[in-house]
């Protein structure tokens, strides 16, 4: 499996130079009378989608930069946002 | 030997003549052969026994097609004697051979397949379930291909490896493939084409015939030198592509040029990878077999077989060649061979009309028969063909003729493993009776051959359309000249058409005619495949073993598809042809390791730990000191430094510098503690959780200006620190800067009750206990140059200093504290010795003393959480406060062992033993050691809570293959040296 990612700084490399930081799944949220499943619905919880998602990547070998961007899972290719929900 | 007359296109130099041994014979071949035309010309005809009947297998095709060619060459088995270039002193042997190749006992299990149907491992030998191993076993005594000896010590030769990136990647290099190159070299910057076979020219490499007023053969190779020539493409002969993977990254190995066994280019083979922006393919055509009864027996050759060992290495394939083949090619072949004097008394074609009215009127020149609509029936011969019968597609009586080679095929098959690695979808088109490229992934270009053209402008014209399209895709202005390259393309003659047939006339049961000649599959094994449901080519490819051998799917290839049609009753158009996988070629295991760099980190210090005896061990990315001495135990190390002073070169160490306005707020988010007491001239141990509560990083953090924070990490997560705080913080927008500075700084740890007066020395500064405290954090100079950050820290549990400095004044730093420590018996000490010390005081290691199910409270270190911060969202913090209260995790606990547990390293317990109740394990040693400064045997484990008392004993088990042995330890505090710590504070 190999395919490739855009970087916002650095343009399209190699999927071998970035980090997969999972999905969109939105910010920490508040800690304040957070219960357990909350939290560990937000920190574990991962979807299996066949569409385009929102996913985070991490340019170790490169900039060094976290960013996000829209790529579906099912041909390994960034993509527009679709119709699918966010 | 005997070899034909010469031809303008001989690979062979017949004036360096080549020893060899095949089967104990000595025999001879020429510079330029494959071992498989040598063998040949030699005389051999079995090369191998097949993989379950035994049946003898013979040259079938000089491509590497299947296993039939498989041989063992100086004791590496498996490799393909048709594409492997001959060298002198090769030592040949056949595979899956019981006594000789002729005669192998093990040919009787052919007369059993009535009890070997197609899958028959998957339901026989089954019952009872007891009796499957004894039969696996036999099995797989029986059954297989080359032996691997592991005691042979291969030497792989000089193996590297080599990333490419091109605009537009071209795969073959035949006429369509060349011109596809030069067309797209005319647009992009960096075109690189990859060439299977040792040289270009594809398929017109080997024929003479002449087109346009001169031989196909130099109009290829006018294009090839063109292409050679041209500076913007880069040429890769016998580089075998073995994949296509997503984004078009390309993937495949190279043989590399020699003279005899030494390279010439500095690498035997290399693997090499290639990202383009778009791939045109032009991989040509296959034959496609016949099925017939006994389509196996050697002497039954493809046509390209027969007309390669008389073109390329002037061997004369057989004493009279019977052909039975489906088209123009072939009867191009046939003619070949008999204008090179080779014998071909008939030529049958199962095509009943479009034949090249050139060719015929060639053959009838010959006096050879040609009977159109025609095919073999049978292949005569016990060991090898004596004879074939031959018959009409339509039915009636056949014939038999004597002949020692039978060329048999149904036709031509695209070759599509590259562009079905690629993505590409495939349909049955019932005028080229094949499966034929329909729809390509973004980039993907297919040209020549491949795609049916016959006529060699035709080719070349398909290539420069393709070549123009993958130039567009690069973003070029292609338009006008490819405008005109499809006027010029509309004018040549289209695709040529093929015959639908799969199978000879007079099959009956198809017993011994064989689909697939690697695994021994029948016409009759896919008709039991398809009764039993496995009816269309995906399912019977894999209960049938169709196309699973070394040959992939080549030789099965669309007639496994075309079969299963016929057998299943289903319409061609309906059914999709199997998908091929990588690799399409198999490189060898060394050629995939490649080089084997060993790549690692060395500090500053390196040469002068080296110069005092220094055992290097990895640890991490780095090489570390690991003892100074052949004792492992490291007494003398750690006896300096409880009772002098020592040197640790700790450079590994991760630093850092965050500074900024949100710097605070970042500490705050992943730091566990309350950060904002962070002081300057102090050092705040602290430690970081993952949001899972895990313990995942300890260090020290201090203040060094407003906005402005230094802190260490451990050596193994200085790489992963600055990932891990800004994923944290990435939908917070703060404003701060993280710096590693890592690899900046070197970093000494003067360690023992003498280091302040060895630092004292070759600094100014005040380094009393009054002014410079424990946990204290200072800016001094040192031998008045170098600038240093010093810590007063005391991992190993006695006084000690950290010194952060540049790395370049390494050497000059260490220098000065050994010379000022002499008197004092100044030392250097190794990660074990501080590895021993710092476990004696009961400071952890993050990963050694936690793990991933163990939390900052499991190992005891819960007093550094701010409880009452949620406004930080620390991370971890919630999934601690959800944890704080559960039973049954492991916890930290120290263990003091009795004399009973040795007095030595090696007679006690080791690392990892476990803890144990009855046949339940409670947890095990992280680490355990024998003390000098102690006296006794202690160590630091995690343990299920609450299965013990903590002032009861516990019991260890430890097998190391010596033997299971158990031993007793009283649960203490994780604390042993000097508990209070006023060894630290002095």
């Amino acid at each position: 499996m190999t395919f490739r990612i855009t970087c916002p700084v650095c343009g399209a490399r190699d999927v071998y130079e970035f980090t997969y930081g999972g999905h969109e799944r939105g910010p920490r949220p508040d800690q304040k009378d957070l219960s357990p499943e909350d939290h560990f619905r937000w920190a574990q919880f991962r979807t299996t989608r066949t569409g385009p998602q929102e996913e985070w990547w991490y340019h170790g070998a490169g900039c060094g930069v976290w960013f996000s961007t829209w790529r579906n899972p099912a041909t390994n290719r960034e993509e527009p946002r679709g119709d699918a929900d966010g | 030997m005997d070899r034909l007359s010469t031809s303008p296109t001989a690979k062979i130099d017949r004036d360096r003549s080549l020893r060899f041994t095949y089967a104990g014979k000595e025999m001879r071949g020429f510079d330029g052969d494959t071992v498989a035309s040598a063998l040949w010309a030699s005389g051999v005809r079995t090369f191998s026994r097949s993989f379950e009947y035994h049946r003898p297998r013979g040259l079938y095709d000089l491509e590497g097609e299947g296993s039939s060619g498989l041989v063992a060459i100086d004791g590496v088995p498996n490799q393909s004697s048709g594409t492997t270039p001959l060298r002198r002193g090769m030592t040949i042997t056949a595979q899956n051979v019981k006594g000789s190749p002729d005669r192998d006992p093990y040919g009787i299990i052919d007369r059993f397949d009535r009890w070997m149907p197609a899958g028959f491992y998957y339901h026989l030998f089954h019952r009872p379930y007891a009796a499957w191993p004894f039969f696996q076993n036999r099995m797989r005594g029986l059954a297989g291909l080359g032996t691997l000896d592991i005691e042979a010590g291969y030497d792989a030769g000089t193996r590297t490896e080599l990333y490419l990136n091109a605009d537009v990647v071209v795969i073959g290099g035949g006429a369509a493939g060349l011109t596809a190159a030069l067309e797209a070299a005319e647009h992009v910057e960096r075109v690189c084409l990859f060439e299977r076979r040792p040289w270009l020219g594809g398929h017109t490499d080997w024929r003479v015939r002449e087109h346009e007023g001169s031989p196909l053969r130099d109009r290829t190779l006018a294009l090839a030198e063109e292409t050679t020539a041209n500076d913007r493409i880069r040429m890769f002969v016998h580089a075998p592509v073995t994949g296509v993977w997503g984004d078009n990254l390309i993937t495949g190995f190279q043989v590399g040029p020699r003279d005899g066994n030494r390279p010439t280019d500095g690498y035997h083979e290399r693997h090499w990878e290639c990202r383009a922006r778009a791939i045109v393919v032009a991989t040509g055509t296959l034959e496609r077999p016949l099925v017939f009864n006994d389509n196996d027996r050697p002497g039954v050759m493809q046509a390209d077989t027969a007309w390669r060992l008389a073109r390329h290495y002037g061997v004369r394939p057989g004493d009279s060649v019977v052909f039975s083949t489906a088209d123009d090619l072939a009867l191009e072949a046939a003619a070949d061979l008999l204008d090179m004097g080779v014998d071909v008394p008939l030529v049958a074609d199962a095509r009943a009309r479009g034949h090249d009215e050139h060719l015929l009127s060639r053959l009838r020149d010959h006096r050879t028969e040609v009977l159109a609509g025609w095919a073999a029936s049978h292949a005569h011969g016990r060991r090898t063909v004596s004879a074939a019968s031959l018959g009409p597609l339509e039915g009636g009586e056949g014939r038999r003729v004597d002949c020692d080679v039978l060329v048999a095929a149904a036709g031509r098959q695209p070759e599509i493993g590259v562009l079905s690695s690629a993505g590409t979808r495939f349909r049955y088109s019932a005028r080229r009776a094949a499966f034929e490229p329909v729809t390509f992934e973004p980039g993907v270009f297919a040209a020549g051959r491949l795609l049916g053209f016959a006529d060699a402008a035709a080719i070349e014209a398909s290539g420069a359309v393709a070549g123009l399209e993958a130039a567009r895709t690069c973003g070029c202005d292609v338009q006008t000249r490819l405008a005109d390259v499809r006027t010029n393309a509309a004018t040549l003659p289209d695709p040529v058409d093929g015959v639908p047939h799969v199978t000879g006339p007079d099959l009956g049961e198809g017993r011994k005619a064989f689909l697939d000649f690697d695994e021994d599959g029948t016409w009759k094994n896919a008709g039991q495949a398809a009764a039993r449901g496995f009816d269309v080519p995906e399912l019977a490819k894999r209960f049938g073993n169709f196309g699973l051998g070394p040959g992939q799917y080549r030789v099965p290839g669309q007639n496994l598809a075309m079969a299963m049609a016929e057998l299943a009753g289903r319409p061609l158009d309906e059914i999709a042809c199997t998908t091929v996988r990588p690799p399409l070629v198999p490189p060898t295991i060394a050629t995939l390791d490649g080089p084997g760099h060993d790549v690692y980190k060395r500090t500053a210090l390196h040469e002068e730990l080296e110069a005092r005896g220094a055992v290097f061990r990895r640890a991490g990315a780095w090489e570390r000191a690991r003892y100074f001495s052949d004792d492992e135990t490291c007494r003398e190390e750690i006896r300096n430094v409880r009772e002098r002073v020592g040197l640790l070169d700790s450079s590994p160490l991760g630093k850092f510098r965050i500074f900024g306005p949100d710097a605070l707020n970042a500490l705050q988010r992943v730091y566990i503690s309350n950060m904002a007491t962070v002081r300057r001239g102090r050092c705040k141990y602290s430690a970081m959780c993952n949001d899972t509560g895990n313990i995942i990083d300890d260090g020290v953090v201090t203040r060094i200006g407003e906005d402005d924070y230094y802190f260490t990490t451990s050596s193994n997560r200085a790489g992963a620190t600055v990932e891990w705080f800004r994923y944290h913080t990435r939908y917070d927008g703060w404003n701060y800067n993280l710096v590693n500075i890592t690899d900046t700084l070197a970093s000494i740890n003067i360690a023992g009750p003498r280091s302040r007066d060895v630092l004292s020395r070759i600094t100014d500064a005040d380094l009393s206990n009054e002014a410079f405290p424990y946990m204290g954090y200072r800016e001094i100079l040192i031998g008045d140059v170098v600038r240093s950050r010093c810590l007063r820290l005391g991992f190993v549990g006695e006084l000690s200093y950290e010194l952060h400095f540049p790395a370049s004044y390494a050497r000059y730093v260490w220098d000065l504290l050994i010379d000022s420590g002499a008197d004092f018996g100044i030392g250097p000490f190794g990660l074990e010795a501080q590895n021993c010390m710092r476990a004696e005081k009961g400071h952890v290691i993050i990963g050694t003393e936690s793990e991933q199910r163990v939390t900052l409270l499991d190992i005891g270190m819960g007093w550094m959480w701010d409880r009452d911060d949620t406004a930080s969202k620390k991370v971890g913090a919630p999934a601690l406060r959800a944890c704080a209260a559960q039973g049954g995790r492991l916890k930290l606990v120290g263990l003091r062992f009795d004399d009973t547990a040795g007095r030595t390293a090696t007679d006690g317990p080791a690392d990892g033993a476990l803890v144990v109740h009855r046949d339940d394990i409670l947890g095990y040693v992280c680490t355990t050691r024998y003390s000098e400064s102690l006296g006794y045997r202690y160590g630091l484990a995690l343990v299920q809570d609450g299965s013990t008392d903590r002032s009861s004993s516990l019991e260890l088990f430890q097998d190391l293959g010596d033997g299971p042995r158990r031993f007793a330890a009283l649960v203490v505090p994780p604390h042993f040296y000097d508990p209070d710590g006023a060894r630290l504070r002095s």
